[in-house]
């Protein structure tokens, strides 16, 4: 074979049990002699590949199970069933070759020493990733110039802001040089300035390096701006892989129009172009299937009140919220997923 | 809001609060067998004076008159026993307090109710012990006067009031210092010797005797001990009770001011 | 292994920074361990006053015994719990999965995170009690026992490390962790008696679940030069197989952690 794939999923699942606590009071007692547990299937039958060098962007409602998939795939979970390969190494073995190869970022927990600047975070990490000097001092010069570390590299972990900590864990995430990026997360509670500045720092690290980025956020405009291709999980299965305006199209056929009125308008005539989302004296939206855009545009800048009208996508936490609730959970779900063989 | 509606609201919600505590102590099933072996430890200093008593008792302690002490020991510190200190230094440091304060009732009630909820359970564990020390080792000695028994319940009262308020008020050093653990240590270094936990404190030298009846740690262990071994009569056993509780109203006292300042903090800092 | 050996260094390199940062813990530990030693020569005192020996362990014997508790609370305190307590941190905030994505051993990294240099007074306080119970018995402790005596440390250490990693692999099951620690702790006191002087069930407990005799009775007896070979040997053998069912306990709870749950 020549070069293998950066990820390679074939029929992933992940089932656990967990102990259900009943309340009350007397639940809680019968609890202590006799437990009750519920299967819980986290991801099921996920299959999907990645080339490397890709942006793959995972989409899904809270606790569809992309952050169980990504930690299958990096070693940290094992899965019930199914197999991954990364880069041709199978992730629960953590070999030292593959951990040397992936890194992962979570934006809600951080692997830098509290009571001390990152710079000893970074030591830390050359000692253990075996980085050579020549290697550090040229990997941390790079990191530090894109994202601008130079003051606050140097005090105490404590003492940072909440975008400079990010800032930190993405370079000691990064010292090693890894291929390939698991990123849970990485922008969660940063300010639009500071998500930009992440954003595109990742993009620049995989032009760069050639390096493989695993996304999840909950950002879409993340999703949007980072990775041609998306991955869309809903409770544990592969529900879309592809790209994301394809997507959009696929869910939501119409196109948005966003008028701007001069003048008293008249609902009946703008309700004639198609369906009104939105609409007050000054401005209203309308959507339009995208067959009958052209037509519905010329009739709308016919109507003398109209002053501006602009053409946009449906806001895409819209198109989610769409597709999500179409797939209401199916009670035969629990019982799939579980008959692929045992890894 | 005045100060009656408050302790009319506290009084009505303190049996649900227990009631939520007892559910939650049950529910942890795996401490409850290790906080059993924890306070099994005056058995073993029970067996270690037993030894040491094998040939001539070791002042007024025979053999048996160890057992008694070391039961009763048991007891009381199964009744009495706090773990606030650990509770507060982790819910402050994980930022968790503040779904606390964000309730109606002072987080230092809900803490309590917890505390006193796990204690039933716990002493159904040790009532066996109970039953040896009454039944076969000290028939005599237990308190018969309702006084004094009255006595008895009200210094363990006081003990736990006194655990509880002291773990709130060093807990309450962790709103200033990242942890106040290593402080906790220090008041556990002195209440294992101090307070008669490990050696009965009647043993102790003569010139120490007068500095430990100062100091509060004898009101949480001994004292009450004392009284149930019969060794405490009479008049001392209300004179002590003064003591006892004058501790309580401090540690009470300085336990709120520290809470309440520290919780300030917390607030401005955002925890 | 020299890498081990380097990241050793750097982790105690880096608890000396930290330390640094917190200098009133310098203090408190100071006047902790002073007092926690000088107060705990109080029961000796008591159980020896009015009595020559009991189970043959003399006054001045058994403080060789509270020399070497001494010593060992300072190594616990200050190289084996600060470490494996963070684990404790790291497991319930789920920062763990940094450390277990490390291309080194997990046990390794968890148990040099950290160490807290202060508790070294410990030990000096162990010094000055050997001091005081060889000049009560009127000698100076033998060469060939001194050297003894530091194998057993060496075991005891071993022992000590062993059981604490046991307390933590049951953190994988039982998040709080606290009263097992606490628990702990409280048997361990017991360790500034001689084991001998425990009967029936303790003595069992003692000597084989929580072996206290090598922790501090053994290497005590070593340096008094009373210890026969067969126990040294045998504790020794005890001490290993300690270490490798720690170890395998460890790598259960490491692989349960990674089966089980999100």
């Amino acid at each position: 074979m020549s070069s293998p794939l950066a990820v390679e999923v074939r029929a992933l699942s992940k089932t656990y049990e967990v102990h259900e606590r009943p309340p009350g009071l007397a639940a809680a007692l019968r609890s202590v002699f006799r437990r009750k547990y519920k299967t819980i299937h986290a991801v099921s039958d996920l299959s999907f590949t990645v080339e490397p060098g890709e942006r793959v962007g995972f989409l899904g409602p809270n606790g569809a199970g992309k952050t169980t998939t990504l930690k299958m795939l990096a070693g940290l979970l094992h899965p019930t069933a199914g197999e991954a390969r990364i880069a041709g190494y199978v992730p629960r073995r953590r070999e030292a070759a593959f951990l040397k190869s992936i890194t992962l970022v979570m934006g809600q927990k951080q692997q830098l020493l509290w009571d001390l600047p990152p710079a000893d975070t970074f030591t830390m990490n050359r000692a253990i990733y075996e980085v050579s000097d020549a290697d550090f001092a040229e990997t941390l010069g790079e990191l530090t110039e894109l994202l601008d570390l130079g003051a606050i590299m140097k005090k105490p972990t404590r003492q940072l802001s909440l975008g400079e900590r990010m800032k930190c864990e993405l370079a000691a995430a990064l010292l090693h040089r890894p291929q390939l990026l698991f990123l849970d997360e990485p922008t969660i509670g940063l300010d639009v300035a500071m998500q930009l500045t992440v954003r595109e720092f990742i993009r620049q690290y995989n032009e760069r390096r050639g390096a493989t980025v695993l996304l999840t956020s909950h950002y879409m405009d993340d999703v949007a701006s980072l990775c041609p291709r998306v991955v869309v999980i809903d409770q544990g299965r592969l529900r879309y892989d592809g790209d994301l305006p394809s997507l959009v199209r696929s869910i939501q056929p119409d196109k948005r129009v966003a008028l701007r009125f001069s003048g008293s308008a008249d609902r009946e005539a703008v309700a004639r172009a198609g369906t009104i989302v939105d609409f007050d004296a000054a401005h209203a939206v309308i959507q339009i299937p995208r067959v009958d855009l052209r037509e519905a545009v010329g009739h709308l800048l016919g109507l003398s009140f109209v002053a501006d009208l602009t053409i946009e996508d449906p806001p895409l936490e819209e198109v989610m919220r769409e597709l999500f609730s179409a797939s209401k959970p199916a009670e035969a779900d629990a019982d799939a997923g579980t008959q692929a063989d045992s890894a | 809001m005045s100060a009656r509606a408050d302790l009319r609201r506290v009084v009505r919600a303190y049996p649900t609060l227990l009631r939520v505590g007892l559910a939650e102590a049950v529910a942890y099933r795996a401490e409850m067998l290790v906080w059993m072996l924890t306070t099994t430890m005056p058995l073993v200093s029970l067996a270690l004076w037993s030894a040491v008593a094998e040939t001539a008792p070791v002042g007024r302690f025979t053999q048996r008159g160890f057992a008694a002490y070391f039961l009763a020991t048991l007891l009381v510190r199964q009744l009495t026993g706090s773990w606030l200190v650990w509770e507060l230094n982790q819910e402050i440091r994980s930022g968790t307090l503040s779904r606390r304060l964000l309730r109606p009732i002072h987080p230092l009630i809900t803490y309590s109710a917890q505390n006193l909820a796990a204690i039933p359970l716990r002493f159904a564990m040790t009532l066996p012990a109970a039953v040896v020390w009454l039944v076969v080792l000290e028939p005599g000695a237990f308190p018969r006067s309702p006084l004094a028994l009255g006595a008895g319940l009200l210094a363990i009262l006081g003990a736990w009031l006194i655990n509880f308020f002291t773990m709130a008020l060093i807990g309450s050093i962790a709103f200033y210092l990242e942890s106040s653990t290593a402080i906790f240590d220090l008041w556990m270094v002195a209440f294992m010797l101090l307070s008669g936990y490990l050696v009965p404190l009647e043993l102790f030298p003569a010139a120490l005797r007068g500095v430990i009846h100062a100091l509060p740690f004898r009101y949480v262990i001994a004292f009450p001990v004392e009284i149930f071994t019969g060794t405490l009569r009479g008049e001392a056993i209300v004179g002590e009770l003064g003591i006892q509780w004058a501790y309580v109203l401090g540690a009470g006292a300085a336990a709120i001011l520290a809470f309440r300042s520290g919780v300030k903090r917390f607030s401005a800092f955002g925890g | 292994m020299l890498r081990y050996l380097r990241l050793l260094a750097l982790g105690l390199r880096i608890s000396v920074t930290v330390g640094m940062q917190y200098r009133w813990n310098f203090v408190i530990d100071g006047v902790v361990s002073i007092l926690w030693t000088g107060l705990g020569l109080i029961p000796l005192t008591i159980a020896f006053h009015a009595r020559p020996a009991i189970h043959g362990w003399t006054f001045a014997t058994a403080l060789v015994v509270v020399g070497w508790f001494s010593l060992l609370k300072g190594i616990l305190d200050g190289a084996i719990n600060p470490s494996l307590l963070t684990v404790v941190d790291q497991i319930r905030q789920g920062t763990l999965d940094f450390v277990l994505l490390k291309p080194a051993d997990a046990q390794f990294l968890v148990s040099t995170a950290r160490f807290e240099p202060w508790k070294a007074l410990d030990g000096l306080a162990a010094i000055g009690i050997f001091v005081w119970a060889f000049r009560l018995l009127g000698r100076a402790p033998g060469a060939l026992d001194v050297l003894g005596s530091l194998a057993l440390l060496a075991c005891a250490t071993l022992v000590l490390y062993s059981i604490w990693i046991l307390v933590i692999a049951a953190a994988f099951w039982v998040v709080r962790l606290d009263n097992l620690a606490y628990l702990f702790s409280s048997v361990f006191d017991f360790a500034r008696w001689p084991v001998s002087v425990f009967r029936g069930v303790l003595a069992i407990v003692f000597t084989f679940v929580i072996p206290l005799g090598i922790m501090t009775t053994y290497p005590a007896e070593a340096l008094l030069g009373t210890l026969s070979l067969r126990t040294a040997l045998l504790s020794t053998v005890g001490a290993l197989g300690f270490a490798l069912i720690s170890r395998a306990v460890w790598s259960r709870a490491i692989g349960r952690y990674t089966s089980a749950s999100s």
